[in-house]
C-alpha cells in the first residue's frame, strides 16, 4: 500500500515595523518583560486600536513579490478565545477581507521546480508570551510581544513531503528577508510555522483527516515533525482507527507530536467585523509607490550581478542566496570597487568557514563593515592575500575589528623596498649553492628564495615586490 | 435553546450559571431568541450589512514608537504578579 | 444664595459676579451630595482633588465651564480615581489614564466631583443592575431613575450638580433624562471620542451631556466634542459652536411624526402630553409631517442582536489576569476564568454575553448577526429618506413615566421594550435628545427629538425654543419626597 501525504503550511511572519500593529508600543526583541507594553497592548478597559500603515505596506510588498492579488480595501475581524497572553480575549485579524489574496511561489524540489499556490496572506496581531517553566505552579505572562504585527501566509495543501515543506519555508524566508519586511531570525521567533498534515492512499481523491502541528520555528524540526506525524497517522489508520482532527505540539526532545488541548471542541472563534476599526484603503498612488520601491529579490540580484558585475552565475547564486550575504557583498563592492575580489572571498574563504562550522552567515561574527574593511586592506596593500586569510580566521573566532587584529599581531605587509632588498640580498648571500644552481637553470629554485624571504619576514613581505626584487637580484 | 447549547455558549463565554439560576436564565435566553427571531422574516435582499454608522475609511498611524515603559503601573494593578510578570495558575498545554 | 438646581449658565454668572467663590461652590456641592446620599447616585467621590482644583483655579479663565462641578458617569476612565462601571468586576479598578472626554471637560475648567452610579456595564434601563445598589429617582424614591445613566440623571434632577456626563447605547442618556425630568443629548456617532469610555457596544456607544436645559447641553457639547486620533471612529468633521443657532426661530421647521410608532398603543396620559407639545410647536410656526420608517419596528430585536454580540466580545478582557477582580477559587486557568467572570458579572450582563456568543456562533452568524446588521442598514436608509422631507423627527422619549423599582424584574424583554423609541437613533448613528415636556401623576416625562447626521444644532434649536415657551424643565422634585 502506498501512501500520499498532503501538507499545507501557515507561516506567521513577524513584520519588522518599529511599532506594533495597533499601538505605539515597541516591537524590539529581548527587552525586559512587560516593558514594551502600551495601554492598548494591555487591553485595558476603554482603549482603542489604531492601525499601523507601514504594516500594510510591508504586507503589500509580499503580495507583489508573489504575484498576488492586492486587496486595496481590506478590513479587520475579531477572533474570540481565552488565553492568558491574549489580553483582550480576542485577536484582531483579517478574516473576510485580507490585504493579500491568491499568489504563487516557486520552490526547488528533487524533481525540479514546483509552483506552490498561496491562498492568502493577512495581517493580524501577535499574542504575548506565556512562560510556563519559571515559576512553581504558575505561568508568567509577558505582554511585550502582544500586538506585534504578523503576516500570516497560508499555502494551498499542495506540498507533498517534508523536504518540500522545508523548501517552501526557506523560499518564504528568502522572500521576506529580501523584501526587508522580516529579519528572518528563526531563533528569536520572527517566523513560526503551523503545519497541516494528512495522509491518504495513493490514488484517493478525498483528503484524509488532517492534524495541525503548531508553532515550529526551525527547518530541522519541521522536517522531523512532519515525518513523525506521517508515520503516526499511517500507523493509526493501519490499526483500523481514524485520525482525529486536532492540534498537536512537536516535542523536539522526544521527537514526537502530542495532542495539545483536551477541550478542542470549544474552538468556535465567533469571527465578526471589528467595530473599532474601519476598512483600510490603499490608494493607487500608494500602491504604485510601493511597487517602484520594491527591494530586489534574489533572481533580480543574480541577473544584475551577472550582467553588470560580470560574476559567474554560480558565484552570483551563492551570494544572492541570503539577504545578509548579498548585503555584505554589496557593501564591500561599494567600498573597494573590486567586486570580483569580494566575490572570490565570499564564495571561497567565507563560504568554506560557514560550511565548516555549519552555520548561516547571520550567526557568524563577520560583520558587513568588517568584511568590507578586510578586502580594503588587501586592495590598499596593507596586507597580502595570504595574511588576509589568517586575519579572516581571527575575525571569525573573535569578531574583532580588522585593523585592531592587524595591529596587535603586527601583520602589516612589508612594502619598504630597502628592507626587502636588504633581506633578499642577505638570503642570496647566505645561499650561494642555490644561487649557482638557479643561475645554472634550475628555475624552480626561485620558489626557494621567495619562500626564504617570506620566512624571514614571517609572511609579511609583499609577494609581488619580493618577486620583482628577487628577479632583479638574481639576474 | 436546549441545555447543551446553553452549556456550550456558557463555556465559550467562560461563565457558569448557578444551579438555581440556570433554568431561569435558560428560559430568558429562549425568550430573547424568540423575540429576535422576528428578524428572520425580513427580506433584506442581500443588502450590505452595516458594521459602523460611519461610512468612512480608516485613519491609520505612522510607524513610530510612542509608548513609554509603564511596567510598574501595569503590574501593580494585576490581581497577581511579581516584579516582572503577570501570574496565573500554571497552564498545561 | 443656594446653588441647588442652578444651571451652568447661572453658576457661571454667580462665580463671575463673586456671589460665590470657587471653593465655596465645590464645598456646597459636596454638602448637597452628602444630604442626598440616600439617592445612591455616586459610587466614588473626588472631594480632596475637587477642592484642591477649586482653590487653585485660574479665576480669569473665560470658559463658561470654569469651576463648574460636573458628575462623571462611572463608565469613563478617570486617572487614579476608581472606575467601576457599576460592576463587582471593576470594584477596585484604578485606571492609569483618563478618557478624552474627561480631559476635554477638565481642560475647559470643569471640576469632576465624583463618579456616578449606573447599570452594570451600561446594560439596563432602570439602574437596578448596579453592583453598588439601585439609584433612587428624586421624584419618588420608590421609582427608578432610568438607566443606564441613572446616577447622572438623579444627580442633575436633584439639583446636586448642574450637569453630568452620560453614555447612550440604546437610550441610556435620553431615557433616564425623560424619567428624571432633565435634558440629555446623544450626539451623532463619532462626535465624541470613545477613548477611555469603557466599551459596551462599540458601534452604538456615544457619550453625551445631561443637564437642566438644552442650552446647557449645548455648552457641554462644545467642550466634549473633539477629533481624537486615538479613536479612529471619531469624526474629523468641523465642530460648530452648538449654542450659536439655538435662539433662531423655528418657524417653518418641518417636524416628522413617525407613522409606525403607533402612539395609539400608549397610555392616554402619555398621548395627551405629546399632543400638547405638538400644539405648542405649531404655535411656534413649526409644521408637522407624517414620515414612514417601515423597518422601525425591527429596531429593538436588531439592537438585541448587535449590542450583545459586540458586548460579548468587548467584555472578554475581564478575565482576572491583568486587572480587575480575580476569584479566590482559581486553582487552575479554567477556574480562574469561569469563577472570576461568574462572580464578577451580574445576571443581566451574563444574559447579554450569552446572547452575544450565541448570535455570533458558527451556524448562527448569518441568521442573526449578519441579518441584524442588514436590517440595521434598512433602518438607516429609512431615516435618510425621512430626512429628505423633514428637519427633525419627534416622538415621546419613553412609553411612560418612571415605573416602580422591581416592577419589571422577571421579564427582560419588558425592560428591553422601554427603549423602543430611543434605540433607532443609535442604530443609525443619528443625534437625538430628550427634554421634559409634561408630568403624569406628578412624575416627569420627556419629548425626544432626532436630527439628521451632524445636525445637533437643529435639535438643540428646536428644544431650546420649546424651553423658552414652557417651564417643564424648571420644575423640581418636592423637598418632602421620601
Amino acid at each position: 500500500m502506498t501512501w500520499e501525504t498532503v501538507i499545507g503550511l501557515e507561516i506567521h511572519v513577524q513584520l519588522s515595523t518599529k511599532s506594533k500593529l495597533f499601538s505605539g508600543g515597541s516591537t524590539g526583541f529581548g527587552a525586559e518583560p512587560n516593558t514594551h507594553v502600551d495601554l492598548i497592548d494591555m487591553g485595558l478597559p476603554g482603549v482603542l486600536p489604531v492601525a499601523n500603515r507601514d504594516a500594510f505596506h510591508k504586507a503589500i510588498r509580499f503580495g507583489l513579490a508573489t504575484n498576488a492579488e492586492i486587496n486595496q480595501t481590506s478590513s479587520f475581524d475579531r477572533k474570540n478565545y481565552f488565553y492568558p497572553d491574549l489580553p483582550k480575549g480576542y485577536q484582531i485579524t483579517q478574516m473576510a477581507m485580507p490585504i493579500v489574496g491568491k499568489g504563487t511561489i516557486k520552490i526547488e524540489t528533487e524533481d525540479g521546480e514546483k509552483i506552490i499556490n498561496i491562498t492568502r496572506a493577512h495581517l493580524e496581531e501577535d499574542a504575548g508570551k506565556s512562560i510556563h517553566d519559571l515559576f512553581e505552579g504558575e505561568t508568567g505572562v509577558d505582554l511585550n510581544r502582544a500586538g506585534t504585527p504578523l503576516l500570516e501566509i497560508v499555502s494551498e495543501p499542495e506540498i507533498s513531503n517534508a523536504k518540500e515543506a522545508v523548501a517552501y519555508f526557506k523560499a518564504i524566508r528568502q522572500i521576506v528577508t529580501f523584501l526587508d519586511i522580516c529579519d528572518g531570525n528563526m531563533a528569536q521567533g520572527s517566523m513560526r510555522c503551523d503545519v497541516n498534515v494528512s495522509v491518504r492512499k495513493e490514488g484517493d481523491t478525498e483528503l484524509g483527516t488532517r492534524a495541525e502541528i503548531k508553532n515550529i520555528n526551525s527547518f530541522k524540526f519541521i522536517e522531523k515533525a512532519i515525518n513523525h506525524e506521517i508515520a503516526r497517522q499511517i500507523k493509526v489508520i493501519e490499526a483500523g482507527n481514524s485520525v482525529v482532527q486536532e492540534t498537536r505540539l512537536y516535542d523536539s526532545v522526544k521527537n514526537e507530536t502530542r495532542s495539545m488541548r483536551s477541550k478542542e471542541e470549544a474552538n468556535d472563534y465567533r469571527y465578526f467585523p471589528c467595530p473599532d476599526l474601519l476598512p483600510v484603503v490603499i490608494s493607487d498612488d500608494e500602491l504604485n509607490e510601493i511597487k517602484s520601491n520594491l527591494p530586489e529579490l534574489p533572481e533580480q540580484k543574480i541577473k544584475r550581478y551577472v550582467t553588470q558585475i560580470n560574476l559567474d552565475e554560480s558565484e552570483a547564486r551563492i551570494i544572492a542566496a541570503s539577504k545578509t550575504m548579498a548585503n555584505i557583498f554589496e557593501e564591500a563592492c561599494e567600498k573597494t570597487n573590486d567586486s570580483k575580489l569580494v566575490a572570490k572571498w565570499l564564495v571561497g574563504d567565507v563560504s568554506a568557514l560557514l560550511n565548516k562550522d555549519n552555520i548561516d552567515i547571520e550567526e557568524s561574527k563577520l560583520s558587513s563593515s568588517n568584511f568590507a574593511k578586510l578586502i580594503e586592506r588587501i586592495t590598499d596593500n596593507t596586507i597580502s592575500g595570504k595574511i588576509a586569510k589568517s586575519v579572516l580566521e581571527e575575525i571569525w573566532s573573535s569578531g574583532d575589528d580588522v585593523d585592531a587584529i592587524i595591529e596587535s599581531k603586527g601583520l602589516v605587509q612589508i612594502q619598504d623596498e630597502t628592507i626587502l632588498v636588504k633581506i633578499a640580498q642577505s638570503i642570496i648571500d647566505n645561499n650561494p649553492n642555490q644561487v649557482a644552481a638557479y643561475k645554472g637553470g634550475k628555475d624552480k629554485l626561485f620558489g626557494f628564495f621567495v619562500g626564504q624571504v617570506m620566512k624571514e619576514t614571517q609572511g609579511k613581505a609583499n609577494p609581488k615586490s619580493v618577486n620583482e626584487i628577487l628577479k632583479k637580484l638574481l639576474s | 435553546m436546549d441545555k447543551k447549547t446553553v452549556s456550550t455558549i456558557s463555556y465559550l463565554s467562560r461563565l457558569k450559571l448557578d444551579e438555581d439560576n440556570q433554568d431561569k436564565i435558560t428560559s430568558d435566553l429562549e425568550n430573547i431568541i424568540k423575540f429576535v427571531d422576528q428578524l428572520n422574516d425580513t427580506d433584506v435582499n442581500d443588502i450590505e450589512p452595516l458594521t459602523s454608522p460611519l461610512e468612512k475609511v480608516a485613519k491609520t498611524r505612522a510607524d513610530a514608537v510612542t509608548a513609554e515603559n509603564r511596567k510598574e503601573e501595569f503590574l501593580e494593578r494585576a490581581p497577581k504578579s511579581n516584579e516582572d510578570y503577570f501570574l496565573v495558575p500554571r497552564v498545561v498545554e | 444664595m443656594s446653588i441647588r438646581y442652578k444651571t451652568i449658565k447661572e453658576l457661571s454668572e454667580m462665580l463671575k459676579n463673586n456671589d460665590i467663590s470657587h471653593p465655596e461652590l465645590i464645598q456646597e456641592t459636596f454638602s448637597l451630595i452628602e444630604e442626598n446620599k440616600n439617592l445612591n447616585s455616586f459610587v466614588t467621590l473626588n472631594k480632596e482633588n475637587a477642592i484642591l482644583k477649586a482653590e487653585n483655579i485660574n479665576k480669569e479663565s473665560p470658559s463658561i465651564l470654569n469651576g463648574i462641578p460636573i458628575a462623571q458617569k462611572d463608565l469613563f476612565c478617570t486617572k487614579d480615581l476608581r472606575t467601576t462601571c457599576g460592576s463587582n468586576m471593576l470594584s477596585s479598578f484604578i485606571p492609569p489614564y483618563s478618557a478624552t472626554v474627561i480631559e476635554n471637560l477638565e481642560k475647559a475648567g470643569c471640576i469632576s466631583v465624583g463618579k456616578t452610579n449606573m447599570d452594570e456595564f451600561a446594560m439596563g434601563s432602570s439602574n437596578e443592575t448596579s453592583y453598588f445598589g439601585n439609584v433612587l429617582n428624586p421624584w419618588g424614591h420608590n421609582l427608578v431613575p432610568g438607566g443606564s445613566s441613572g446616577g447622572s440623571a438623579a444627580a442633575v434632577a436633584a439639583g446636586i450638580v448642574p450637569a453630568a456626563t452620560g453614555t447612550d447605547t440604546g437610550g441610556s442618556i435620553r431615557q433616564p433624562a425623560s424619567l428624571c425630568g432633565i435634558s440629555g443629548l446623544k450626539p451623532t456617532y463619532g462626535r465624541i471620542s470613545r477613548w477611555g469610555m469603557i466599551a459596551f457596544a462599540s458601534s452604538l456607544d456615544q457619550a453625551g451631556p445631561m443637564a437642566r436645559t438644552a442650552e446647557d447641553c449645548a455648552i457641554m457639547l462644545n467642550h466634549m466634542c473633539s477629533h481624537d486620533p486615538k479613536d479612529t471612529t471619531s469624526l474629523d468633521e468641523n465642530i460648530p459652536d452648538f449654542t450659536s443657532t439655538i435662539n433662531d426661530s423655528i418657524k417653518g421647521t418641518k417636524i416628522g411624526i413617525v407613522k409606525e410608532f403607533d402612539l395609539s398603543k400608549l397610555d392616554n396620559d402619555v398621548v395627551k402630553v405629546f399632543e400638547e407639545s405638538i400644539k405648542q410647536y405649531e404655535s411656534m410656526g413649526a409644521e408637522f409631517v407624517e414620515v414612514s420608517l417601515p423597518n422601525i419596528s425591527l429596531s429593538v430585536p436588531t439592537y438585541y442582536v448587535v449590542a450583545p454580540a459586540e458586548c460579548s466580545s468587548n467584555l472578554s478582557r475581564f478575565d482576572g489576569v491583568k486587572f480587575g477582580k480575580r476569584s479566590e477559587l482559581a486553582s487552575n486557568l479554567e477556574e480562574l476564568y469561569i469563577h472570576t467572570r461568574s462572580e464578577g458579572f451580574g445576571d443581566e450582563v451574563k444574559r447579554r454575553i450569552l446572547i452575544g456568543s450565541y448570535v455570533l456562533s458558527a451556524g448562527f452568524y448569518d441568521a442573526y448577526y449578519k441579518k441584524a446588521q442588514q436590517v440595521r442598514r434598512l433602518i438607516k436608509n429609512d431615516f435618510d429618506s425621512a430626512f429628505k422631507k423633514v428637519d427633525v423627527i419627534m416622538s415621546p422619549t419613553t412609553r411612560g413615566a418612571a415605573f416602580e423599582a422591581g416592577s419589571k424584574g422577571s421579564d427582560p424583554i419588558q425592560m428591553y421594550l422601554e427603549d423602543l423609541f430611543t434605540i433607532p437613533a443609535n442604530l443609525a448613528g443619528l443625534p437625538a435628545l430628550s427634554i421634559p415636556n409634561g408630568m403624569i401623576e406628578s412624575k416627569p416625562i420627556g419629548l425626544q427629538l432626532i436630527g439628521n447626521y451632524l445636525d445637533e444644532q437643529k435639535i438643540l434649536q428646536v428644544a431650546h425654543n420649546f424651553q423658552k415657551l414652557s417651564d417643564w424643565h424648571l420644575k423640581t422634585p418636592s423637598e418632602d419626597i421620601s
